[in-house]
């Protein structure tokens, strides 16, 4: 274990932005922190990288205690969410900065910044240009060549890809997934957007209210959410509630259909598993909307109780015109069960 | 046509001639007068004599660069004075003082709009031997007899820095407020102690706000007077006080206005240098 959280809180005024927070995050792992904003997860990474003095617990770098260690004397480097690049200094300088601090010579610390150039894909002549003239996808290269250059143990990352449109988003995702498989350095990420954690991550921690509710891989996750919260933060889908009808009999309340066996309290189907035709759970849905997604279609279903289902169907389903009913069913290997 | 087009194109002209005139009128012309008054022979009251620079021989030769020194060097000491002691109550101001800040600073910003001498005169009564605010109170309370440095160099200089800590204090306190919270803390978390992150990020960043503090400080002690005569008893004399008297009692007008040709070029050399580096643009934000 490189790093270990032993019931890390933090407390501001009355509100507890990290609650009782323990983790333990193996060598060379990507790990990302996702949750809405507000829970917590910015600080959580700020006391990690010791930005911020916890409140209480403690944080333990390879069995050794770190919690009171400030951010200067701690191997780990942060990109931050704005960058905080130096803009009063050259690319170069800005990548140089932590060697220098260091007093590493100055032909060496430019033999290492023209090697980091490299890593991050920017040609050598960005050395001795200013970071102003930098495009944003080249300034997101040059703060992360910054954070590599002091030879970190840990590098964190606090949403820095939030402000970038969707395709050099999607480019930096693959590169920096492919830069931790490169480096065999532990990374550890925050965002708000679990379709990010999904890409890159090894691991994922759910964090809500200052607290960690689920941790996994993205498979995990993504199969079986810990809760609604959770299941409702990966997207669009569908959660049903079970009632039961006391005698051993339940249905689900949404489209009034009996289930025989409820693993769970609330059942999470996904739009793609709710498909057109016969199956092990199935109603008479009317479609309400449809929505052209490229490969597939969205439609949303209302049901007889009013409730409103989203499927996914692959093509341009032709048939399932507003207005029209239509029969739907799912599997019951396809739900996903949740007790809260 | 072509001539509409034009005097439309360029509206700035006459929005700029109003104060255009007035500079002109009392900026541009009094230093022309004074500069031609100080080619004329000494002691003399024409503007139709014959050109020379004697004056300029006897400014060099007739012990005027004491007190030209004195001005140069008060208005030195007072600027470094008031910026190691503006740069901490900046950054109080600005990152820690949260809602006191405004109060904090118009209680600084307050004393400005009473007169100068006002307050040095206040100073002076402070400052006074035996029975002064100081002496006094010590003596009576607690028994300590102390001296008094009224009358000195050092009490000059000490009105001067009491003067014009303000006009460092608030351009350091916008130059801070140029400096991102996350800058210092990316140089923090990169290995740099407070000294480092103080002289690689917070200096420089801050520079422009320090640059203009620097140069209203040390224009304005280099034409200071007050403090040398009301604190400092005239036990230094300052160039503007040896200017005033060529002008008054040694009715050499000529003279006054060599000395004042030089100390303008002077304080030229010292400011526009600082002036044409300064990115005035990063002050305003844009």
């Amino acid at each position: 274990m490189i790093l270990s959280l032993a019931s890390l809180s933090k407390t501001f005024g009355t509100t507890k932005a990290v609650d009782d927070v323990s983790l333990t995050i193996p060598e060379g792992e990507f790990l990302t922190i996702v949750g809405p904003s507000g829970s917590g997860k910015s600080t959580l990474v700020r006391l990690l990288a010791g930005l911020e003095t916890p409140s209480g617990g403690d944080l333990f770098l390879r069995e050794a205690r770190i919690t009171d260690t400030p951010a200067n004397k701690r191997p780990t480097a942060m990109v931050f969410q704005s960058l905080a690049l130096f803009d009063h200094r050259s690319v170069g300088q800005n990548i140089e900065f932590a060697m220098k601090m260091k007093g590493v010579p100055a032909l060496a610390r430019r033999a290492r910044a023209m090697e980091l150039l490299q890593l991050v894909r920017l040609p050598a002549e960005y050395y001795s240009r200013s970071v102003t003239q930098c495009s944003g996808g080249e300034r997101q290269r040059v703060a992360l060549a910054r954070a590599f250059a002091s030879d970190p143990e840990i590098l964190f990352f606090d949403e820095p890809l939030s402000a970038i449109d969707y395709r050099l988003r999607k480019t930096l995702e693959v590169e920096l997934k492919e830069l931790h498989q490169r480096t065999g350095r532990t990374f550890v990420y925050i965002t708000h957007s679990l379709e990010e954690a999904m890409v890159m991550s090894d691991r994922i921690a759910i964090m809500q209210d200052g607290r960690i509710i689920q941790t996994g891989t993205p498979a995990q996750i993504y199969g079986a959410p810990a809760n609604r919260f959770v299941a409702s933060f990966m997207g669009e889908v569908n959660i049903l509630t079970v009632e039961n009808k006391g005698d051993g009999q339940a249905a689900f309340v949404e489209i009034g259909q009996p289930i025989a066996k409820p693993g769970g309290a609330y059942a999470m189907v996904r739009p793609e598993a709710l498909a057109q035709g016969a199956g092990d759970i199935s109603a008479q849905l009317t479609v309400t909307q449809r929505l052209m997604l490229g490969s597939r279609t969205q439609v949303h279903l209302s049901s007889e109780t009013g409730a409103i289902l989203i499927s996914e169907i692959p093509g341009t389903a032709p048939d399932l015109l507003i207005g029209s009913t239509h029969s739907f069913s799912f599997a019951t290997q396809d739900i996903a069960w949740m007790e809260t | 046509m072509d001539g509409d087009m034009n005097t439309r194109s360029t509206p700035g002209r006459w929005f700029a001639a109003p104060v255009a005139v007035f500079m002109m009128l009392c900026f541009a012309a009094p230093i022309l007068i004074v500069t031609w008054y100080s080619l004329m022979p000494s002691r003399t009251f024409g503007l139709t004599g014959d050109l020379t620079l004697e004056n300029y021989r006897s400014a060099f030769t007739d012990g005027y660069g004491r007190p030209l020194m004195w001005s140069l060097m008060g208005a030195a000491t007072t600027t470094v004075v008031t910026a190691i002691l503006a740069w901490p109550t900046a950054v109080i101001l600005h990152r820690y003082a949260g809602k006191w800040a405004s109060v904090t600073s118009a209680l600084i910003a307050l004393p400005i709009f009473i007169s100068e001498s006002v307050r040095l005169f206040g100073m002076s009564v402070f400052l006074m031997p035996r029975g002064g605010i100081l002496a006094g109170t010590l003596n009576a309370v607690f028994g300590i007899q102390i001296g008094s440095i009224m009358n000195t160099w050092a009490a000059a200089q000490f009105g001067m820095i009491y003067i014009h800590l303000p006009f460092m204090l608030f351009p350091l306190l916008l130059g801070i407020s140029l400096i991102p919270a996350d800058r210092i803390e990316a140089a923090r978390d990169l290995g740099a102690n407070r000294w480092q992150s103080f002289r690689e990020i917070e200096l420089p960043l801050a520079a422009p706000g320090l640059m203009i503090g620097a140069l209203l400080t040390f224009v304005l002690c280099l034409g200071a007077n007050a403090e040398a005569a009301i604190l400092g008893g005239r036990a230094v004399t300052v160039i503007t006080a040896a200017i005033e008297q060529r002008f008054n009692y040694a009715q050499d007008w000529p003279m006054g206005a060599a000395l004042t040709v030089i100390v303008i070029a002077v304080t030229a050399l010292i400011v526009l240098p600082v002036l044409s580096r300064l990115d005035l643009n990063k002050l305003t934000g844009r």
